[in-house]
Order: structure tokens, then C-alpha cells, then sequence
């Protein structure tokens, strides 16, 4: 990082402060489709400024419980608590307005639109101009998509310059670690208080996880976010998750300080086999299946 | 009683043919998620064709065969799977012309170029035998008697073979090599071609047998109804594509059985008297029937027996 | 600061006075064209005589013909001297002469003898396109052959500065002088022959005079606001910032960068894209800054075309504007649908079912069918009053109906909307077919009301009926004005991100925090809103309306309007609307009309082929062309920038895949297979 960019972050993340850091609560939710129950009675506490991390083997259940946070499925039975108030049962777009947003495992960005406009539509929530205002551009409107757009390239500015020479370019033609950074920065844009983060390393190689990272951490450090993530690099989960829970065939199975679960016998088991867990210490496997 | 049961009857001789329609139009869906407008057409050809292979045989409107005979039913037979065949190589030819070169165009592409086909295929037709509706012979099939019902045999016959034929289809496409290979190509074309699967030959093997029911149909239309025209497939097709809807797209169980609830629908509706709804029942069976399909759709969004459409998150 | 050398205007240096002979000559020769082998002269002559010496000519214009012929005259010529100056100072002078005089060939000249010879607007261009498509493939293999590869647009991005913009605007200002001047020297050698010839009254000398002295003067200022409108696409060393405006504190930020590095930053493929509308340009005819000029070109011919139809093609002016004044309401229904289909991805097959809905509305209220509907008797003269009102009024019946319709069913996924819509279009028109109490059922409502409009003492009197179809074709047209507007303002506001945000993933637009139901339901009831006013004016229009006039499968027709052109595109839609109502109605349908004339070749095909008539084969044709243009065009005839993008970008996938291995293999199949509820 050169020092013009540290100098000018600072610029940036001022104007993404959250007041009110939010947490988040699971209360024994399960998922059933069909016969199989994809998530079974997770209990979980996210506290304000807190990062969580969820892992788990293939299969366990964990973007289930992201899709049952952010109202994509409804969960067959339990609550979810934001702030202490219930939201199942609202529609994604309404727990976007509360202050929950999200990135997705295999990215989810809108390919053919302008990386600017990726994140003018994550302010779709932050802007009030309807079908009069769109019709009749009066100075409201014009000033507030101005101001959209300047915020659009503050949320970009927060990783760097690249994104921010590269706004007018269409997101296709953005390398695999620059299209998670939009995502996030859209997420961003809707002014989260909790974000959640779906594998934000994945496919990433070593220099641009480290880069990650730090951008992860300073989400919760300069912007105040509650971050819940899911990862698969232990490397990564160790390394910056307050807290731990592990998830396997949808239930889970421990929770804990990093340390405590990196000896956890189940969570071995889970993730190596019954043999494998005798021979292999966890710590050291860095595998990003 | 007796007319309920008539209703019935025909209603379940008019969903049979439905339901063959129907099977066609799920089948390419389900294969390549396109909506084949041009499949009712085909089914049109179909009756068309199935007149001129009857006349070659010197079975004509205006002389129609006087009783069954084993001949008679030997010449029917050859004329159905004439008009199978014809029909599927015409499947084909409209595959390879108009939506093969189409396939990694933007969706709607091949949509308008469906469209195209259908209007290629009725003027051909209309070019082939003319404006006017034209009479199928009439083949003279006993009348069954059960206390006081009253039942033609080919109405036995068309529900019985729309049953046969769905069966035969069902078969083929769980049981068989070829069919597992439909099933994969309709998961994921590339992951397919990439086990080997010729996904072009898959594809048209589909259009075959899908335009071939659609020929069938149309034979089976000749012995149920009087005459045809060159403007009868399109709605038909609509209507057969809502059943197919109905009972769940992609679903060769579900679109029989939407086939022959529609048909039972229509047949009832028909029969609603002018003073409930002005000018009677029929005026209005379109439009019940798609209100009813909307119905559906609302409390069932994928059709009566379609599982969820999958949407990867 | 002054600029110590610089060549002057009247003699430029060399490259200046390469690019001035090769733009003189690419626009002099379809305007010469007009002029000498069509009418053009004729009309300049014949507006003027109208104009001055009414007695002297022996054609009937009135006043009003004469101003307007007279404008449209200016507004050609100062358009296209203001293009000269443009296009000699946008081109970077890298391709080579025949490139651009062979395309201007196939793309100007040819057209305008097709539309000469066939004295006919739509049948000359309907022969053009394919004669294009010829042209396309014939020079796709000449390059091939030749080893020709045209310069890269990217290679010769240049900033300029002051000095460079001040060369820029002399280059534009010399060709606008010698491009008029030389116009001006060849209309008057050709008028004093005429005159030699005794051809030419002798009062229109004096026009001949003024015209030789007024162009070059014209031609200097026009030629310098050519230049101007070419360096408002150039580079320039002082490039502001992208973003100002909103508070001064926020303009001056570390990002703020020139154009020229942004253009550094983007990908080498979006760079292209964006280099090629800047000055100096390789391609500067196709360039945005090219577009204005023709567009007020068009404008120009569009507006005044009801004078223009009888001085370009004659007698017959009246069915033709009445042709045009339908093919407007295809038009706005295009534009309509394509809010539904084009920016918010919902396919709609029942569209048809709102342009009944708002047909009917003026229909019933504006003919003596509301006398008998309500018993309420009013004055026809006084009521025609309520056109107005009703344009909107019925709009908003038409979008509360597509509300009603859409709210149960919009939850429904991909096909199986499409297959409800085509319901609505079933279900729709049924109840104006059968409902006879209110509706008068098959025999449908007769003498609707046509619009009105003040007339104050004779003086601005417009006559409304169904003889006179001039006054309809200017409703239409600022109906379709006020219909793209509206549809640009949604396009580009964020209603219009929310649409393309949902068409391109609902998941994401959602987890956006984007209302689906919502934003879908509103493109419904914009697009239905679209199909009332098209169905008002159609009602005023046409006089009668039956049920039998709208068909399921109309909505088709409209479709197909939307996807030929290119989806989401406006000038796409339009073009599309155009080429399909232009083929089926004009085109199509007249083929028996002009087979029955003897000695073209429609008229041997029709009499070799026993028993066969156009008209027998109009939809085969018809289906034809729908499939080839699909096979040719896929994307559409102008498709938008996203489309072409995301066609072009298809083709490439294979980068795309080798990018996608990087993720994970098979990470969480099982939860990727699960469904949403």
C-alpha cells in the first residue's frame, strides 16, 4: 500500500461509519426441503463488531443458513433476531433496508453493467427518486444520483484506486479478486450494519487472500461492521474470526474461540474422516476445497 | 346423467389429443427451454398429412370405407406411422434450420424464429391444400352400448393410444441409454458433451420423436373429428402447451395428465348454457381455461406436478 | 494565448486538404445525387417560385407548403455543411479513401436511387437491406482476400491542446467554406445550362445569385460549428473532472483523473469501444459525435415529410400518411413492451390484452356508446374535448389493469409468466367479444369520436377525420416523442438499474435490496400504460373498433417488433416496429398490387406458378424473413450496448471458463442444488 492510498482511505471509510453496530441471532432454526433438513436447530449469537465464522464441510448447510439470514428461504422452524426484533418472514429486499447485506460464494455481480452501476443498484435501498422524479429529473433528483454516484466511488475508493479508475468498466472484464471487491462494495452501498461474507477468498490466490484479508478486518475495524463469514481456507478463519461455529449435515457441532475449535475432535472427524482425524493435525492443512 | 358422462367422454377424447400434443412441447422444452410454437403446426401438418396418405390408400372423403375391415385397420396403421415419421423428419428439418444455429443466441432469439416457422408451416399448408376446411373420411367405428351410455369406439381407441404412446415415452426416457442421455443433455448441455454425449443428435432425436407424437396426434385427430384447417394448430398448440404448463413443464406424466384435465375442462364449459354466460359456454373456453391454468399457477407456481424450478444461490 | 503559426483557413496545409478533397467528395455525391437525379433541385426551385412568384409556377402549393418545403431545404444544407466541417476535422485521415467512398456508396447513394427508381420510400429500402447484406458479406471477403486489417481505434487516442483545438476548428471552419462554395459553383454552372437551355424562369436567377454569394459565408460559420461539435469529443489537456458538481469540496479528489488515463485503466476491449467515439476518429461517419447531424436530418425529414410526400412522390399522399399514422401506434405499442420484455426481462405473450383494454376505453366513452352506456347525452363536438383527458385516463386503466393482472402472477418464474401473459391475452379479449350490453360484441362500436382541437376563428383550423390523415401523423408522432422520452427517463433512472439488475439476476437484485414484486409490477403497469395511449389513438384513428380487429396471436407480432430490433434498445424497438409493421402492411400486402403490372419479375413469378397469389404466401414470406433475420441478427438490428456486449462476450467464453476453474470445484453442490420457495 503507498501512502497516497492509506492517506485517501481515510476519506472514504469516514463517510461508511455505522453509529449502531447490530447483532444478529439464530434461535434453533432449521431448513427442511423435501425430506432432507439441510439446517437443523443452529443456535447463533453474533455480537456487534464481531466476526463469525462459519465452517464446515461441503454440503453442511452453511450458505442454507446465509439464504435463511437474508430471507431467500424462510426457515421451516425458529427465529431469527436482528437487533433483538424477529425478521423471518420479510422479504430479502426488506432485510436489505434492515440492515443486512451479502456477497455470495460463486459471485453474483451483474455482469453487464458498468462496475459503477454494480454499486448504484446496492444503493437501490439509500435513494428515494420514484417514477415522477425519474420522469421529471427536478435538481432532488439530479443532486441525489450525483451524490449516489460520488458515494459509489468512495465505497470503490475503500479498496484502493484500482476500482476507482476502473468504475466505467463493465465487471465481466474484472479479474476474479476485483469482482469480489465490487460485491462487497455493493453490499456496502446499502449501508449494512451486518454484512455477511459467502467464501470471500475463494479462487483467490495467496497474495490477493492476503489482500482480502485485510480488507475483511478493516470492514470491522474502520466501518464498524458485524461480519458473518463463511470460509474455507482455515487459514484465513483462524486468522481473523473472533469466534467459530462448525456446521456438519446442517447442525452444529461446536462453537468457539479459534483455538478451542482447531483441537476440536468432532470438527477434525467432520472434516477428515474418522482416519484421517488420527493423523493429520488440522492446523496445518490449508486446503481451500 | 347420460350428457355428464358424454361430456366426459369427449372430453377425455379431446384432452388425449391434448396430452400428445402436450408430450412434444415438454419434451423440447424440458430438452432446450424453448417454447416450440411451431409444434401445433406440426401437429396441423400432421392431419394434413394424414389425408393424403389416406387418399394414396383410396381412403377419400368422399368415399369412405363402409366397414371395418382388417385391411381398413392394416391401412390406418401404415397411415399413422406414416404420418409419425413424416412429421418427425419434419421435426427435424425445423431443428437443424431454424434452432440449431440458434442455440447460444440471447434467449428470445429462437422464440421469434419458432414464431417464423409456425407462420412458414400454415402457409405452406394453406398453399398444399387450400383456405377451406377440408373433411376427414369418416371410418365407421361401432358404437358400444353399457345400459344407457352409449360409447364409439374411437373414443376408447384415442384415449387408449395417447395412454400407450405416454408410456412408450416414459419408458424411453427412463429406462433406455438414449433416454438418460435426453436427461443429461437437459441438466447441463456442456457437462453432457463432455461425457461423450452427442448433445446435437440428442437434440434432434428429441425434435423426432416430439414432432412424430405431434403427427400421431394428428392422425388420431382424423378419426375423432371431422375436418381440419390450416389455421387449427397454432391454438391448439397454445392450449396443448398450457397443459403442458399445467401439469408441470419438462414432465411427461404431468403434461398427459393436464392434457386430458384440460380437455375435460373444455368439454364442460362447452356445455355451460347461455344464460349463465353470454353466448354460452364455448365463446368463452379459452379464456376460463387459461384463468383456471392462472389459478393453478398462483397456488402451484411450477404446474400440478413439476417439482420447483431449481435456482442456484 | 496566440497561436504564432498556423495555416490559414481559406488555403490549408496538406493533410487538412487531403481529408477536404476526400469528404467533399463523399458528401457531394449523394447530395448531387438528390439534386440533379431526383428533385431536390425541383423542390428548391418550386419553394421558391411559391414562395415569390406564385403566378409563375403550375403547381399548386399553398403558402404553408412553401415555408414548410423552404425549412427542410435550410435545415438539409446546413446540416450537411455543418457534417463536412465535422467529419474533416474528426478524421485522423487513416483509412483510406475508396474504404469510405465505396461504404458511402452502398450506404448513401445506393438507397437513394433504390427509393428513385422504385418511387417508393419502403420498397426502395426494403431492397436496399438486402442489397446491403451483400454489401456486407462482399466486403467481409474483399478484406479477407486483401489481408486488410483497419486500423485500431485505440492506437491513435491523442489529447489536444490548445493549439491542437485551434487547428482542429480551422480544419472544420476550411471545410465548411469549401464544401459550400464548391456546392455553390456546381448548382450554378448547372442552372445557367438550364437556363442556356430555357428551363429556368428567369425571376429564379436571383436565387441562383444570392445562393453563390450566401453558402461559402453559411458554409464558414456552419463548418465551425461542425468543428465545435467535434471537439466536444476530443481529449482535452484540461479535462475536468468526472464528477463535479455537487458541492466544490467533492471535485477535486484524489481519483479525479483524464479521460485518457481512465481510458488507459479500461479493459482493451472497453476502450475500443469508448476510442472509437473520440476525435480525431478512424471512423468518424459512425462516431457519436456524427450522430446529432443525422438525427436532425431526420427530425427535419420526418417533420416535414407530410409537405415533402407530394413533392418527392406525387399523387397518393393521403393513403400513404395514413400508412405512416398507423405504423406509429406499432410503434409506441414497441416501446412499450420493450419496458416490459427489454429492461425488465419478463416475456410477455399477452400484451395484446392492454391495447385492448385501452382501444376500448375510448371506444366506449368516446362514441355514442356512452349514450347508451350511461344514458348521459352529450354533444359529440363538445365530447371529441375528452381525446385528451382520455389519453391518459385510459393509460392508467390500462396499467391498473396490467397491476391486477401482474400481482398474483408476477411471482411465477421465467416460462411459465410468459405462458400466464399469453393467458391475459386469451382471457381478455373475450369479454369485449361477448359482453354485448356494453360493448355491441361482434359488430364492435362504430363512429368514435377523433380528436379535437381549438380553432379560433378559422385561422389554425385542423380538420379530423379519417380523409385527412396528416393531422393524425403529427398526434402520433409527438404521442411516439413523448413515448420515447419517457421511455429514456425510466431507462436511465434507477427504476430503470433496478430492471436491468433483475433481468440480469434476481438473487443478486433482490440481495440488493431491490422489491422484486414491486419493480416487476411497475414495469408491467409502464409497459400496459404504453398499450392504453396506442389504443386511444387507434380507436380516434381509425373510427371503428371490433373485436375480431385483435387476436391472441397479435401479441406475437409485438414481440417480434421487440426482439428483431434488439431488446432493450430504443432506436432498436423502433427500427423493429418499423421493419415489421413495413413488411407486413406495406410491403407484403402490396406484392399482389405490383405483381399485377406486367413486366417486373413478381409479375412472371405470379404468372408461371398456377393458382398462386402474394397474397396466398404473404405469411410464408413474412416467416421467412422473421427466421433469417433471427439467424442473421440475433441480437437484433440494433441491439443495445449491454446486448452486443453479451453476445460478443458468449463467443468468448472460454476465457470466462478457464476463469471460472479457479473457483472451488463442486463446493457446496448440494445447497447449489437446493430451490428457492
Amino acid at each position: 500500500m503507498n501512502s497516497e492510498q492509506i492517506e485517501h482511505e481515510g476519506i472514504a471509510t469516514a463517510a461508511l461509519k455505522v453509529d449502531e453496530p447490530a447483532s444478529l441471532e439464530l434461535r434453533a432454526v432449521t431448513k427442511i426441503f423435501g425430506g432432507l433438513k439441510a439446517v437443523q436447530g443452529v443456535d447463533l449469537v453474533v455480537k456487534p463488531r464481531e466476526i463469525v465464522s462459519i465452517i464446515g464441510p461441503n454440503g453442511a448447510g452453511k450458505t442454507t443458513v446465509f439464504n435463511l439470514i437474508t430471507g431467500i428461504y424462510r426457515p421451516t422452524t425458529g427465529d431469527i433476531l436482528l437487533n433483538g426484533k424477529s425478521i423471518v418472514g420479510h422479504s430479502p429486499d426488506k432485510i436489505v433496508r434492515g440492515g443486512i447485506t451479502r456477497t455470495f460464494q460463486n459471485i453474483r455481480l451483474f455482469n453487464n453493467m458498468t462496475v459503477l452501476e454494480n454499486v448504484l443498484v446496492g444503493q437501490h435501498t439509500q435513494l428515494k427518486t420514484g417514477i415522477l422524479g425519474a420522469l421529471f429529473r427536478p435538481p432532488r433528483t439530479l443532486e441525489e444520483e450525483e451524490k449516489a454516484r460520488i458515494r459509489a466511488i468512495e465505497l470503490l475508493s475503500f479498496f484502493g484506486p484500482e476500482l476507482v479508475a476502473r468504475q466505467e468498466e463493465y465487471v465481466m472484464n474484472l479479474s476474479y479478486a476485483e469482482r469480489r471487491r465490487v460485491e462487497i462494495a455493493r453490499a456496502l452501498a446499502a449501508n449494512p450494519k451486518i454484512i455477511l461474507l459467502d467464501e470471500p477468498t475463494a479462487g483467490m490466490n495467496e497474495a490477493e487472500t492476503l489482500d482480502a484479508v485485510k480488507y475483511i478486518l478493516r470492514l470491522r475495524d474502520e466501518i464498524g461492521l458485524t461480519i458473518l463469514l463463511i470460509e474455507h481456507k482455515l487459514a484465513v478463519t483462524m486468522g481473523i474470526s473472533d469466534r467459530i461455529a462448525v456446521l456438519d449435515y446442517g447442525q452444529k457441532i461446536v462453537e468457539g474461540l479459534p483455538e478451542e475449535v482447531r483441537r476440536n475432535e468432532r470438527v477434525i472427524e467432520a472434516y477428515l474422516g474418522k482416519q484421517g482425524a488420527e493423523s493429520v493435525d488440522l492446523s496445518a492443512s490449508e486446503e481451500n476445497n | 346423467m347420460v350428457t355428464y358422462v358424454n361430456l366426459l367422454i369427449v372430453g377425455l377424447s379431446l384432452g388425449a389429443i391434448y396430452a400428445l400434443i402436450a408430450l412434444g412441447y415438454t419434451m423440447v422444452y424440458g430438452i432446450i427451454e424453448l417454447i416450440n410454437f411451431a409444434h401445433g403446426d406440426i401437429f396441423m401438418v400432421g392431419t394434413f398429412i394424414t389425408i393424403a396418405l389416406m387418399s394414396a390408400l383410396g381412403i377419400t372423403a368422399n368415399h369412405p370405407p363402409t366397414a371395418i375391415t382388417w385391411l381398413l385397420v392394416g391401412k390406418l396403421a401404415l397411415v399413422c406411422v406414416g404420418a409419425f415419421l413424416l412429421c418427425a423428419v419434419l421435426g427435424i428439418v425445423i431443428e437443424r434450420i431454424a434452432y440449431r444455429p440458434l442455440r447460444n443466441a440471447p434467449r428470445l432469439a429462437p422464440l421469434i424464429s419458432a414464431i417464423g416457422v409456425s407462420l412458414v408451416l400454415q402457409d405452406s399448408a394453406k398453399l398444399w391444400m387450400g383456405n377451406a376446411q377440408i373433411s376427414f373420411p369418416n371410418i365407421p367405428t361401432p358404437v358400444i352400448t353399457l345400459g344407457v351410455f352409449e360409447i364409439d369406439t374411437v373414443d376408447i381407441f384415442v384415449v387408449l393410444a395417447a395412454l400407450v404412446l405416454m408410456i412408450c415415452l416414459q419408458i424411453l426416457i427412463t429406462r433406455t441409454r438414449m433416454g438418460r442421455a435426453m436427461r443429461a443433455v437437459a441438466q447441463d448441455r456442456e457437462a453432457a458433451s463432455l461425457m461423450g454425449i452427442n448433445v446435437n443428435g440428442i437434440i434432434a432425436f428429441t425434435f423426432f420423436i416430439g414432432a412424430g407424437l405431434a403427427g400421431a396426434a394428428g392422425f388420431i385427430y382424423a378419426l375423432k373429428f371431422p375436418n381440419t384447417q390450416f389455421t387449427l394448430g397454432f391454438n391448439l398448440g397454445l392450449v396443448a402447451f398450457t397443459c403442458a404448463v399445467l401439469g408441470g413443464i419438462g414432465d411427461v406424466v404431468g403434461a398427459m395428465v393436464g392434457g386430458f384435465i384440460v380437455g375435460v375442462i373444455q368439454s364442460f364449459i362447452a356445455a355451460i348454457p347461455a344464460s349463465v354466460l353470454p353466448h354460452s359456454g364455448n365463446a368463452w373456453q379459452y379464456a376460463i381455461i387459461f384463468a383456471l391454468l392462472i389459478l393453478i399457477l398462483v397456488f402451484r407456481p411450477s404446474g400440478l406436478f413439476g417439482q420447483q424450478t431449481p435456482d442456484k444461490v | 494565448m496566440s497561436i504564432a503559426v498556423r495555416s490559414s483557413w481559406l488555403r490549408p496545409e496538406r493533410k487538412t486538404r487531403k481529408l477536404l478533397v476526400r469528404w467533399l467528395v463523399a458528401l457531394l455525391v449523394p447530395v448531387l445525387v438528390f439534386n440533379f437525379a431526383w428533385t431536390g433541385e425541383g423542390i428548391v426551385n418550386n419553394v421558391f417560385l411559391g414562395l415569390f412568384a406564385p403566378k409563375l409556377t403550375n403547381y399548386n402549393y399553398t403558402l404553408s407548403n412553401s415555408i414548410q418545403g423552404g425549412l427542410f431545404i435550410l435545415v438539409f444544407y446546413a446540416v450537411i455543411t455543418a457534417l463536412a466541417g465535422y467529419l474533416t476535422a474528426a478524421d485522423s485521415g487513416r483509412r483510406s479513401n475508396i474504404e469510405i467512398w465505396v461504404g458511402i456508396l452502398f450506404a448513401v447513394v445506393v438507397p437513394l436511387l433504390l427509393v428513385i427508381i422504385t418511387g417508393d420510400l419502403l420498397i426502395g429500402f426494403s431492397l436496399f437491406a438486402i442489397v446491403w447484406g451483400l454489401y456486407v458479406v462482399g466486403r467481409r471477403y474483399v478484406l479477407k482476400v486483401l489481408h486488410y486489417t483497419p486500423p485500431i481505434a485505440l492506437e491513435h487516442v491523442e489529447t489536444l491542446d490548445e493549439e491542437g483545438q485551434q487547428r482542429l476548428l480551422d480544419r472544420a471552419r476550411s471545410a465548411g467554406f469549401w464544401f459550400a462554395t464548391i456546392f455553390a459553383l456546381i448548382t450554378l454552372v448547372g442552372d445557367i445550362i438550364f437556363f442556356a437551355l430555357g428551363s429556368l424562369p428567369t425571376i429564379l436567377l436571383a436565387l441562383v445569385v444570392a445562393r453563390t454569394i450566401i453558402f461559402p459565408l453559411a458554409g464558414y460559420f456552419l463548418g465551425w460549428l461542425g468543428g465545435k461539435m467535434a471537439l466536444r469529443h476530443a481529449l482535452t489537456t484540461s479535462t475536468q473532472a468526472p464528477i463535479n458538481g455537487a458541492g466544490a469540496a467533492n471535485a477535486r479528489r484524489w481519483w479525479v483523473r483524464g479521460r485518457k488515463e481512465q481510458l488507459e485503466h479500461l479493459s482493451s476491449a472497453r476502450a475500443q469501444e469508448e476510442a472509437k467515439d473520440l476525435v480525431p476518429n478512424d471512423t468518424p461517419l459512425q462516431s457519436k459525435g456524427a450522430w446529432p447531424f443525422y438525427l436532425v436530418l431526420l427530425g427535419g425529414f420526418i417533420l416535414f415529410y407530410p409537405v415533402l410526400d407530394a413533392m418527392l412522390f406525387g399523387s397518393g399522399t393521403n393513403g400513404r400518411l395514413s400508412g405512416y399514422a398507423n405504423l406509429g401506434y406499432y410503434i409506441i405499442l414497441a416501446l412499450g413492451l420493450n419496458v416490459v420484455v427489454g429492461f425488465a426481462g419478463l416475456l410477455d405473450l399477452g400484451y395484446v390484452a392492454f391495447f385492448v383494454i385501452g382501444t376500448y376505453s375510448w371506444a366506449m366513452i368516446g362514441s355514442g356508446q356512452f349514450t347508451h352506456l350511461t344514458q348521459i347525452v352529450v354533444n359529440p363536438q363538445i365530447w371529441s374535448w375528452m381525446f385528451w383527458p382520455m389519453l391518459i385516463i385510459a393509460a392508467l386503466i390500462a396499467a391498473a389493469w396490467g397491476i391486477l393482472l401482474g400481482a398474483p402472477t408476477l411471482r411465477l418464474r421465467g416460462d411459465y409468466l410468459a405462458i400466464v401473459t399469453l393467458g391475459f391475452g386469451e382471457i381478455i379479449p373475450p369479454f369485449f367479444l361477448n359482453l354485448d350490453k356494453y360493448t355491441n360484441g361482434t359488430n364492435g362500436i362504430v363512429g368514435i369520436y377523433p380528436p379535437a382541437t381549438p380553432c379560433i376563428q378559422g385561422v389554425f383550423c385542423v380538420q379530423w377525420s379519417s380523409f385527412n390523415a396528416t393531422p393524425f401523423y403529427y398526434l402520433i408522432l409527438a404521442l411516439i416523442v413523448l413515448c420515447v422520452f419517457v421511455n429514456v427517463r425510466l431507462r436511465d433512472s434507477r427504476l430503470g438499474r433496478a430492471w436491468v439488475a433483475i433481468r440480469e439476476d434476481e438473487i443478486a437484485a433482490s440481495s440488493s435490496g431491490i422489491n422484486l414484486v414491486n419493480t416487476k409490477l411497475f414495469a408491467f403497469a409502464a409497459g400496459a400504460f404504453f398499450s392504453g395511449i396506442a389504443g386511444v389513438y387507434h380507436a380516434a384513428k381509425l373510427g371503428t373498433v371490433a373485436p375480431s380487429d385483435f387476436n391472441p396471436t397479435d401479441s406475437f407480432v409485438y414481440l417480434s417488433m421487440v426482439v428483431i430490433g434488439g431488446l432493450g434498445s430504443i432506436p432498436g424497438v423502433i427500427v423493429g416496429g418499423v421493419v415489421v409493421y413495413a413488411l407486413n402492411e406495406f410491403i407484403l400486402a402490396r406484392l399482389d398490387t405490383i405483381a399485377a403490372s406486367p413486366g417486373n419479375i413478381l409479375y412472371v413469378i405470379e404468372h408461371t406458378i398456377p393458382n398462386f397469389t402474394f397474397g396466398n404466401v404473404r405469411n410464408l414470406l413474412f416467416g421467412i424473413i422473421l427466421i433469417s433475420i433471427m439467424l442473421f441478427r440475433p441480437e437484433g438490428l440494433i441491439p443495445s450496448a449491454r446486448r452486443r456486449r453479451e453476445l460478443h462476450h458468449k463467443k468468448e467464453d472460454d476465457i470466462v471458463e478457464l476463469d471460472a476453474l479457479d473457483e472451488p470445484v463442486g463446493a457446496e453442490t448440494l445447497e447449489a442444488e437446493m430451490q428457492v420457495e
